[in-house]
């Protein structure tokens, strides 16, 4: 009883949190001011001011998680939606999002190595650039920490957001197809929002982009653990 | 009836994650179950097994509070503090790095692959003309 009591609780604080800092989000409309960072924060500032365990908020929390799974169904509605879109432009789709994955996975597990990161940190990183609900269960499943890849998914997001116009512009990335997978491949989500701003092509370019790194990566990654055994 | 359908049609979002969780298990691929579910739905409603109309709004409801769904799994940092001091930051730092370089990689391979089938098919197209020209 208690623990439905606690239950009901947290998941109502969780969504009226959420709700109002959606709101604010809206007013100022700023990427620092994203609706999921500043929740968290609050719950966290929560959580350490009343001395509450993890656990404990996750008795609400996890069924918060349990929508998660339909959520990921969920993302084959816009996938479907740009099919066109993507059989039209296939060849350069699924080159830019090959690659991307490819270099992604190297060039995160290089410079992990370099800088002697832990093992836990290295699995951790890799599904960066893949969209959150996903990139958890990629997570999950290479053994990482499901909480710090959705850091480490957020940072890639606001890297498109914030440095991606100009590292661009920089590399003569010009049509608003490169650049929508570009900031799909690398950034989903927050990327594909900022692909938006370069018109309906880049935005359909992006969003094809983000599904698709998702879908083969979760692929990659379901394959990873086998050569980690050998 | 718009609430209830709502919830009806995220019951069946929940039905695909559950048969991709069973196919997962008993089929054993190792694809996580809720991305089975998505190809399973992706395939049904390219082959017009399924219909739009049985998940449109419950799944756009779902897409639209999504990022509330990562509250408290994010929630769970709250027991790695060391993320965000000393060695942490390196590895923030090498999250940003490699993120620059996945997408100028697979911006410049798109676009050299684009150009790559635009160019072919002008040369088809001026192919044909010449020969109707003939």
């Amino acid at each position: 009883m208690a623990q439905t009591l606690i239950a009901i609780l947290i998941i109502t604080l969780t969504v009226i949190i959420y709700l109002a800092m959606n709101r604010l989000y809206v007013r100022f409309s700023s990427p620092l001011l994203s609706p999921i960072l500043t929740t968290v924060l609050i719950i966290i500032a929560f959580l350490i001011c009343f001395h509450i365990p993890y656990n404990t908020y996750l008795i609400g929390g996890k069924w918060i998680n349990f929508l998660l799974g339909p959520a990921v169904v969920a993302l084959a509605y816009p996938l479907y939606n740009q099919r066109k879109m993507l059989m039209k432009h296939l060849a350069p789709i699924v080159t830019g999002v090959c690659i991307g994955l490819f270099v992604g996975i190297i060039s995160g597990s290089i410079l992990a190595f370099v800088f002697g990161l832990h093992k836990d940190m290295i699995l951790s990183l890799l599904p960066k650039s893949i969209t959150t609900p996903i990139a958890m269960e990629v997570s999950a499943q290479l053994g990482g920490i499901p909480a710090i890849t959705v850091v480490f998914v957020m940072i890639a997001g606001f890297v498109g957001v914030i440095l991606g116009p100009s590292f661009l512009k920089w590399s003569r990335i010009n049509s608003d197809m490169g650049k929508g997978i570009a900031l799909g491949s690398a950034s989903h989500a927050l990327g594909t929002s900022k692909a938006s701003e370069y018109g309906e092509l880049s935005f359909s370019m992006s969003s094809i982009s983000m599904a698709l790194t998702a879908i083969l990566g979760a692929i990659i990654g379901s394959f990873i653990p086998f050569f980690f055994h050998i | 009836m718009n609430i209830i359908r709502i919830i009806v049609q995220i019951a069946i979002l929940f039905g695909f994650s559950f048969l991709g969780d069973l196919v997962h298990t008993y089929l054993h691929i190792p694809l996580p179950g809720s991305i089975i579910g998505l190809l399973l739905l992706f395939l049904g409603l390219s082959l017009n097994i399924f219909s739009v109309k049985w998940i449109k709004q419950g799944a756009g409801f779902l897409l639209a509070f999504l990022p509330l769904l990562f509250v408290p799994t994010l929630v769970g940092i709250i027991k790695y503090p060391e993320l965000f001091t000393g060695k942490g930051v390196l590895i923030l730092l090498v999250v940003v790095i490699s993120t620059i370089i996945t997408m100028i990689a697979a911006g410049k391979s798109s676009e050299v692959v684009g150009n790559k089938t635009k160019e072919r098919e002008q040369k088809k197209k001026w192919h044909k003309h010449s020969s109707q020209s003939l």
